[in-house]
């Protein structure tokens, strides 16, 4: 390339990061505590129903996988943001 | 402009008019079927013969890979001989019209990033359209896609897979525009395909700035390790929800302009009168327009998504900033950038 220097593109606050990544960077930790929630159910129910299928209990451990998921996922939601508001 | 319009509808319609007539009469309900056939991959590659109806055929090779003996035999279904897939022990590995496509779109892009880099390198100001037109778009890629969503520091180390990546897509979504080619990107596989690529970059690029340690910690949600079992999966499947954006994004906007330009031709045939080209042909040109527009656009889309998933994953290593540094860590990480990582 003749340009060897990459031109200047600051944002507002100094930082050569665009507004979307700097945007995107400050909100990942709220888009995983709350895929934590939502995962959390999706996988205990889907582990809970293939595992009754597989076993032959059904739906002994389709309930109790999707309490456990659900119980776990807003465990960990709660505690990701708890550390959040430490943070801030 | 509007006259050359017109004119363009009118040339159509009297063409239309002119096939007209008892062939048009079975085509009716072999329109969608036409288009799902022209959208959809095949082992075959049709070129039409320009002024009249022959088409020249070419019969791409089939290449079926057993893994016990008889897997690859074809079975008979109500939609014709089917050959079995991965599940019957059958690996196909045939190259097809979007593989050649795909060959095509690689040839492209080695060609002219040899022809115009060259050119850049010798001389102290590129001429030409193509060298400054490159220049240009590489730049902003490096500039503007790159450095903006990685960081000053890290961006450059990605810049060579997001160029990649932008060009590969670019071409490939052109050619899609020629006749008697296919766009490979309205492909679920070729852009599913793209998609594992930023996914191993982005890991990579995580494992780089958090340690391979702090890497797999942050897949355990900073839970007890009692919590780990149903933990680990959640976090893992959420690794797969960026590739998969990228996946259904791309291979959506291409199929969806193609099919939408086939359809407003087809309604000629549907409604069987040749009038409807009056409507339906300058349409079907602006949607055509709209897709070179695309074109560039998703190319754009999937290298930028890129760029901001690889410097999230830059980010992962940070110590709850985002000014983009990086930072050195010992393999194992730390508590304190493992826990940024994910949310704490």
């Amino acid at each position: 390339m003749a340009e060897k220097e990459p031109r200047s593109s600051g944002g507002s606050d100094g930082s050569e990061l665009g507004t979307t990544a700097r945007e995107m960077r400050a909100a990942e930790p709220y888009i995983s505590a709350v895929w934590k929630l939502v995962g959390g159910a999706v996988v205990g129910v889907l582990g809970g129903y293939w595992l009754d299928k597989w076993l032959g209990t059904t739906p002994w451990l389709l309930v109790a996988l999707s309490l456990v998921g659900i119980s776990v996922g807003f465990y960990g939601f709660l505690r990701a943001m708890t550390r959040l508001g430490k943070r801030k | 402009m509007r006259k050359a319009m017109v004119l363009f509808a009118s040339l159509f319609a009297a063409v239309a008019w002119a096939s007209s007539g008892p062939a048009a009469e079975g085509e009716k309900e072999d329109v969608a079927a036409y288009i799902l056939h022209h959208v959809s991959d095949s082992h075959e590659l049709e070129i039409e013969v320009p002024l009249s109806h022959d088409h020249i055929t070419l019969h791409l090779p089939q290449i079926l890979v057993p893994f016990k003996d008889g897997a690859c035999t074809p079975v008979m279904t109500d939609h014709g001989e089917v050959t079995p897939g991965l599940g019957a022990g059958c690996l196909d590995l045939s190259i097809t019209k979007h593989t050649v496509m795909m060959w095509l779109a690689a040839v492209l892009l080695i060609g002219s990033i040899l022809i115009w880099s060259n050119r850049d390198k010798t001389k102290l100001v590129p001429r030409g359209t193509g060298a400054n037109l490159f220049e240009m778009l590489v730049l902003f890629v490096r500039d503007e896609l790159a450095i903006k969503n990685i960081g000053k520091e890290e961006g450059p180390r990605y810049v060579p897979y997001l160029l990649t990546a932008f060009f590969f897509i670019l071409f490939m979504n052109l050619l899609g525009l020629f006749p008697w080619m296919a766009s490979a990107t309205g492909n679920l596989a070729v852009t599913c395909g793209l998609a594992v690529c930023t996914f191993v970059v982005t890991q990579l690029a995580g494992i780089r700035a958090a340690g391979f340690g702090g890497y797999l910690a942050h897949l355990t949600g900073g839970v007890h390790p009692l919590l780990w079992p149903i933990m680990i999966p959640v976090e893992f499947l959420g690794l797969f929800t960026k590739p998969f954006a990228l996946t259904v994004r791309l291979f959506a906007n291409m199929l969806a302009g193609h099919i939408v330009i086939f359809f407003l031709l087809g309604l000629i045939f549907i409604l069987q009168h040749p009038a409807v080209a009056i409507i339906s042909v300058p349409f079907a040109f602006g949607i055509y327009l709209l897709e070179l527009f695309v074109a560039f656009v998703q190319a754009y889309v999937f290298t930028m998504l890129s760029a901001l998933f690889i410097g999230m994953g830059v980010a992962m290593g940070h110590h709850g900033d985002d000014h983009g540094h990086a930072h050195d860590h010992k393999e194992g990480g730390h508590a304190e950038g493992k826990a940024h990582a994910m949310g704490h």
